[in-house]
């Protein structure tokens, strides 16, 4: 089953996510948007991303130190609407 | 305040601040103060690797194909990562775990400094392959001008900090004079200098190895050295898990999660640890120059270099607080990086320099004629 929220990023134009198919990141990367990234599990803190609206899950525990307001598109994924500054 | 190595009073580490409250005696982790440092163990301990699993002797054939400035960017890089590793090996160690108050953390540095003691050990595996005798390019980094200003502006931090903390703990606090010098001891100085201490030590892992990083993965992706490049893979692997501590522990006393007074301290010498990072770059910057005096190598110039260095900081500087201060470095100017940053966990194609989990049991390098004798199309 999909489950498809919208995601705004850098005030760009809403892009659907389906939250049932892999990271956040690799989301959106399939939007073809530049990401920041290195270790792609949670641990390194590269692709940190500031959330303005919004809810996320993480599906691994970040290691990184999550700042508040911020959040590991490579280790998430949305449980709602977003919008997000990367 | 001296030292026990088993401070009989009972204390609990739960209230304990993470440095220079009361020091460890029971090495427990049932209980945590700050749990993430025991899950950090956990994920260096499962990145465990030994440089000698890692066949670099494809490297001494294509070490003999570079020009002669590419020879010099690949040799310097080595030397400069062998002064990193040189310091980060012994130095959090000394520094710090004199100091150190909760277990878990106590047991994170010693994982630490343990796994920079491996990098280090990779250097010269990777040398000993590429010259019979790698004497000289080990002697050069104690004499060479560019490294010993990286060496000195590094390891000034560490060292202030563990003479004052063995002056506190020998005297106590209050003026003491050394040698005809007189110094003021007190806690609170202790922690302002442990506070830049930790962020020139977060600058060194999270800002200074990338220019490396750049020029060996620069290499691989010309299919040139790709021994060396899988053995820096490794390296560039444990130190995001590095820095990301050195990240924590700036961010726990940021946001008043441990000591107060860290907080106030931490707000008193934002300044000073700005400019801690902002030097590194300048000094990063002009490594690219002097790697780069004698031409550039294909794929990669100091510009580049450059740019990625600021692109890099701003990465790094975000993460614990400070505003980008590049901003019109925002896009990755060596995209290409990235594979070699990934952390995966899935093997691929053992034969692709960039996968890192297919470790134990090598392919066979030695490729005879023979071998394809019984191969008929």
């Amino acid at each position: 089953m999909t489950k498809t929220f919208k995601v705004i990023v850098n005030g760009g134009p809403e892009l659907a996510v389906d939250a049932t198919e892999g990271t956040l990141l690799e989301a959106l990367e399939k939007h073809q948007l530049e990401m920041h990234y290195h270790c792609r599990s949670g641990f390194c803190g590269a692709c940190r991303t500031k959330l303005n609206s919004g809810q996320v899950r993480y599906t691994t525990e970040p290691l990184a130190y999550v700042r508040k307001g911020d959040i590991l598109p490579c280790c998430c994924v949305p449980e709602s609407d977003l919008d997000i500054e990367h | 305040m001296s030292y026990s190595t088993f401070n009989q009073e009972q204390t609990n580490p739960l209230t304990e601040p993470m440095f220079l409250g009361n020091s460890v005696n029971v090495a427990r982790y049932d209980q945590q103060k700050h749990s993430i440092f025991e899950k950090l163990i956990e994920k260096q301990i499962s990145f465990f690797w030994r440089p000698e699993e890692i066949d670099v002797s494809r490297d001494r054939v294509d070490f003999n194909k570079l020009t002669d400035s590419e020879k010099h960017v690949f040799i310097s890089n080595l030397k400069y990562q062998t002064l990193l590793d040189s310091i980060q090996g012994r130095s959090p160690n000394i520094a710090l775990l004199p100091i150190v108050s909760i277990p878990e953390l106590e047991t994170w540095i010693e994982t630490w400094s343990f796994f920079e003691t491996i990098h280090s050990r990779s250097y010269t595996h990777i040398l000993r392959n590429l010259f019979t005798d790698p004497s000289e390019v080990f002697e050069d980094i104690v004499i060479n001008e560019q490294i010993k200003i990286r060496a000195n502006d590094i390891s000034q931090y560490y060292d202030d900090l563990i003479f004052y903390t063995q002056l506190w703990q020998t005297h106590g606090e209050g003026e003491v004079t050394v040698d005809g010098e007189t110094y003021n001891v007190t806690q609170r100085e202790i922690k302002k200098k442990l506070f830049l201490c930790i962020n020139s030590v977060n600058a060194l892992e999270a800002i200074r190895f990338y220019v490396s990083f750049a020029c060996t993965f620069a290499f691989a992706e010309r299919e040139l050295m790709e021994g060396n490049a899988k053995i820096i893979k490794l390296i560039a692997r444990d130190e995001n898990v590095h820095l990301t501590s050195t990240q924590h522990i700036l961010n726990l006393w940021q946001y008043g999660e441990d000591d107060p007074e860290m907080k106030e301290i931490a707000e008193e010498l934002r300044d000073e640890a700005y400019e801690i990072f902002m030097t590194a770059v300048k000094q990063e910057k002009q490594w690219a120059h002097y790697l780069f005096k004698d031409g550039s190598m294909i794929g990669l110039n100091e510009s580049m270099l450059c740019q990625y260095v600021e692109y890099i900081a701003n990465l790094r500087m975000q993460a614990i607080g400070f505003d980008a201060p590049f901003e019109n470095m925002r896009s990755n100017p060596l995209p290409w990086m990235n594979k070699y940053l990934v952390s995966d966990n899935v093997q691929v194609a053992p034969q692709e320099a960039e996968i890192t989990s297919y470790l134990v049991g090598q392919i066979d390098s030695e490729v005879n004629a023979s071998d394809l004798g019984d191969f008929d199309l």
